[in-house]
């Protein structure tokens, strides 16, 4: 124990007291920081400036060609089809940003808006009757939603229209149509729509702390063994010591980095919460059930890969041949973390169920179920058993490869060779 | 305290690299493990420290199976390796620390070995910041540090100048005189001739010779002269000897001052300068040769070497 202390304490000096890690614990914490005040900026500036960018034209009840009143600072909308029903004070109502250049026809429209940054139009309607129109755009960007606002005013002339037939009170009906219906919501299982996010969020910190540190550990032992002083390390102490040192170390060494840029990020989301309009609150409300089984989910997972990785380490004896040796574990890394990902939104499912026993996925599967699906105690100790086993595993049979290996230079060594050493 | 080394074998990848090597070594003396490159040595050395686990064979201390910590022995490794980027005394005191010691005890052999190997200064530099013999020493003292029983030495003068090498003469001098086991290994024979009281050979896997160095020389020397004339090169010398006294010697080589030649049957000292004077031979020197751990090396590895080419 003495020894794997000592392991493990020279090794965080190793990593606390690399240019590299110091550099970039500093840097991620500052970003962390600046993006929680990016909304805050924004509107700092805001505030700042001048609220006259809408531009009220002179409108008329007609639907005309009212491009005239244009002084450039609108976005043209090109309008055809039935109009008759089609009234631009109304429209204005919806369409604030824009005017509506009327063509005779949609072929017109549809050639003007075809010829992209060079168009007239940005997009056009044609209106094929009060309950039916085409929208036509030349490139539609992810947050259009003109097509949508487009919608709501049919809608809402249609309304009108049947007051007006029916002799109705147009504010009576909308007070009775839109009125407010007071919800309270008790969920007494898993808000999952809530839940999705920092789940999503905790999968990918898990993924990427498995994946940086564990070549970190990878690249650690096979520079010792490249510059050699693994031939006194291996004579000093026990390889197991050495391994178990290095890995805790790894550990440590990330938890730390991410929760030291997890701090700084939401020690600045308090800062900025109001401008942020609480969105990242859920953040700060992660129930404490599944911060523990994240937490022993995921040391156990990073454990289990760390101690995988060191053994592979030791398997080659140049830095540039390591990502080809430990190529297999990514992969495995990889697929684990796109089925839980993918299973975020079925997480009852056969599939992450399965995941979610099988030590080399249960890391993120298991806590994916208890955060967002149904899991029974005894599935969560199960499954944490069969991890922690898996750990215990790999540590030995990690020392055993280490401790075989790590003194074999030249051509890589096989994973499936050193195992197969072993057994011999 | 005696360590043995008995009958062990191992094998890589179903290839047999030793072959059943055998030897033993006591506290206050030194034991030369000689070989060729990929002789064996090495694996014999990671066996001994148990890096390595023998396919059969055993190593013993005292008679008692061997278990070694860091406490009992310090390595120098052929392939020097410490931490380039870690800072000297650091770098010690961790080694010291999993070799056993407390971080006070390995501190303080730090600083002891560090002065006594000249490098006190260095102490707290970075180990890349420093000359390839200083690096040397301050991985000697890394072997040192944990104050072993047994020394491992592989290669241990490499890269010393002359003055530094004396440095680690007197150092191994008084390893020996303290009463620790001392193995060293190298391909410099006066070094191994200077300190080593026993010698082993090991040749593709297998100790070919072993043994008190002194007895070796005499065994080789029996029967062995050597012989230089004023009035003849050394090869004129040699040829004349071949031709004309073949009943009496048998030449086997021409070093640099003398022709060494093996008397044939009872032939005397008498009955060959008999012979040399008939040849009008001056002679310049003649004596019995005892011959160098070079020679006696180069003609054991050189001997088996030709004996496995027959076999191939």
């Amino acid at each position: 124990m003495k020894k794997l202390l000592a392991v493990l304490r020279f090794e965080l000096d190793n990593y606390f007291k690399a240019k590299t890690f110091i550099v970039s614990t500093v840097i991620l914490c500052l970003l962390s920081v600046g993006i929680m005040f990016i909304p805050r900026v924004i509107d700092t500036f805001k505030s700042d400036g001048n609220d006259n960018n809408v531009i009220e034209g002179e409108v008329t009840g007609d639907i005309t060609d009212d491009t005239s009143s244009d002084n450039g600072d609108y976005t043209i909308y090109g309008i055809c089809g039935d109009l008759d029903d089609i009234n631009l004070d109304d429209l204005r109502q919806y369409f604030s940003w824009a005017r509506f250049q009327v063509f005779d026809s949609v072929q017109d429209m549809k050639a003007d808006i075809a010829l992209g940054d060079e168009a007239t139009c940005e997009a056009g309607f044609e209106v094929i009757s009060p309950e039916e129109f085409t929208y036509y755009v030349y490139n539609k960007s992810m947050y259009d939603d003109v097509e949508y606002t487009f919608s709501n005013y049919l809608l809402m002339q249609g309304k009108l229209k049947y007051c007006v037939e029916n002799g109705l009170d147009m504010e009576e009906f909308m007070s009775v149509e839109t009125r407010q219906i007071s919800a309270n919501e008790e969920i007494l299982g898993k808000d999952s729509a809530s839940n999705y996010w920092y789940c999503y969020m905790l999968v990918i910190i898990i993924f990427m702390l498995i994946i940086m540190y564990g070549m970190q550990i990878a690249s650690s032992v096979t520079n010792e063994k490249s510059n050699r002083s693994i031939e006194i390390l291996v004579t000093s102490t026990s390889s197991t010591a050495i391994l178990f040192g290095k890995v805790f170390a790894g550990v440590i060494t990330s938890v730390f980095q991410a929760g030291t840029v997890g701090l700084s990020l939401l020690g600045s989301y308090q800062l900025n919460k109001d401008y942020w309009g609480g969105g990242l609150s859920m953040l700060l409300d992660i129930p404490a059930e599944v911060l523990i089984t994240f937490a022993v989910f995921g040391i156990g997972g990073f454990l289990l890969y760390a101690f995988l990785y060191g053994a592979l380490g030791a398997l080659v004896s140049k830095i540039e041949d390591l990502n080809k040796t430990a190529g297999t574990a990514q992969m495995i890394i990889m697929l684990v973390y796109f089925m839980v990902l993918f299973n975020l939104t079925n997480v009852d499912g056969i599939v992450i169920k399965i995941c979610s026993y099988l030590p080399i996925s249960s890391y993120s599967a298991m806590f994916a179920r208890v955060a967002m699906g149904t899991v029974e105690t005894w599935e969560v100790v199960v499954s944490a058993v069969l991890l922690y086993a898996s750990v215990i595993g790999m540590g030995f049979v990690g020392g055993k490869i280490f401790r075989d290996s790590t003194l074999r230079y030249g051509q890589p060594i096989k994973f499936s060779n050193a195992l197969k050493s072993l057994k011999k | 305290m005696k360590l043995e080394v008995k009958s062990i074998k191992k094998s890589f990848d179903s290839k047999e690299i030793l072959h059943g090597i055998s030897f033993e070594v006591e506290s206050g003396k030194a034991l030369g493990l000689l070989g060729r490159n990929g002789a064996g040595k090495t694996t014999t050395i990671r066996i001994i420290m148990d890096v390595f686990h023998a396919d059969s064979g055993e190593v013993l201390l005292d008679g008692a199976t061997f278990k070694p910590d860091g406490r009992r022995f310090g390595y120098l490794p052929e392939e020097r390796g410490l931490y380039p980027k870690r800072v000297v005394k650091e770098q010690l005191t961790y080694l010291g620390i999993l070799r056993g010691l407390s971080r006070k005890e390995a501190a303080a052999n730090t600083d002891k070995w560090l002065k006594r190997l000249g490098v006190e200064e260095y102490t707290n530099r970075k180990l890349d910041t420093l000359s390839k013999g200083n690096q040397q020493k301050v991985q000697l003292a890394a072997t040192l540090v944990g104050e072993p029983q047994i020394v491992i030495l592989d290669e241990p003068f490499s890269g010393l100048d002359p003055v530094n090498s004396q440095i680690l003469k007197d150092v191994i001098t008084e390893l020996i005189q303290e009463g620790r086991i001392v193995i060293f290994s190298s391909h410099q024979m006066s070094y191994v001739e200077e300190f080593c009281e026993d010698i082993v050979i090991i040749n593709q896997g297998e100790a070919v010779l072993k043994g008190h160095l002194d007895d070796i020389k005499a065994e080789f020397g029996k029967g062995r002269k050597k012989l230089s004339a004023l009035n003849y090169k050394l090869d004129e010398l040699g040829t004349l000897l071949e031709e004309k006294m073949t009943e009496l010697v048998k030449v086997e080589r021409i070093s640099k001052h003398h022709v060494i030649f093996e008397c044939v049957g009872d032939t005397s000292d008498w009955d060959i300068l008999d012979a040399l004077k008939r040849e009008n031979v001056e002679i310049k020197s003649y004596g019995a040769y005892e011959p160098s751990l070079n020679d006696i090396f180069v003609t054991t590895v050189g001997e088996e070497a030709e004996k496995e080419d027959e076999a191939k």
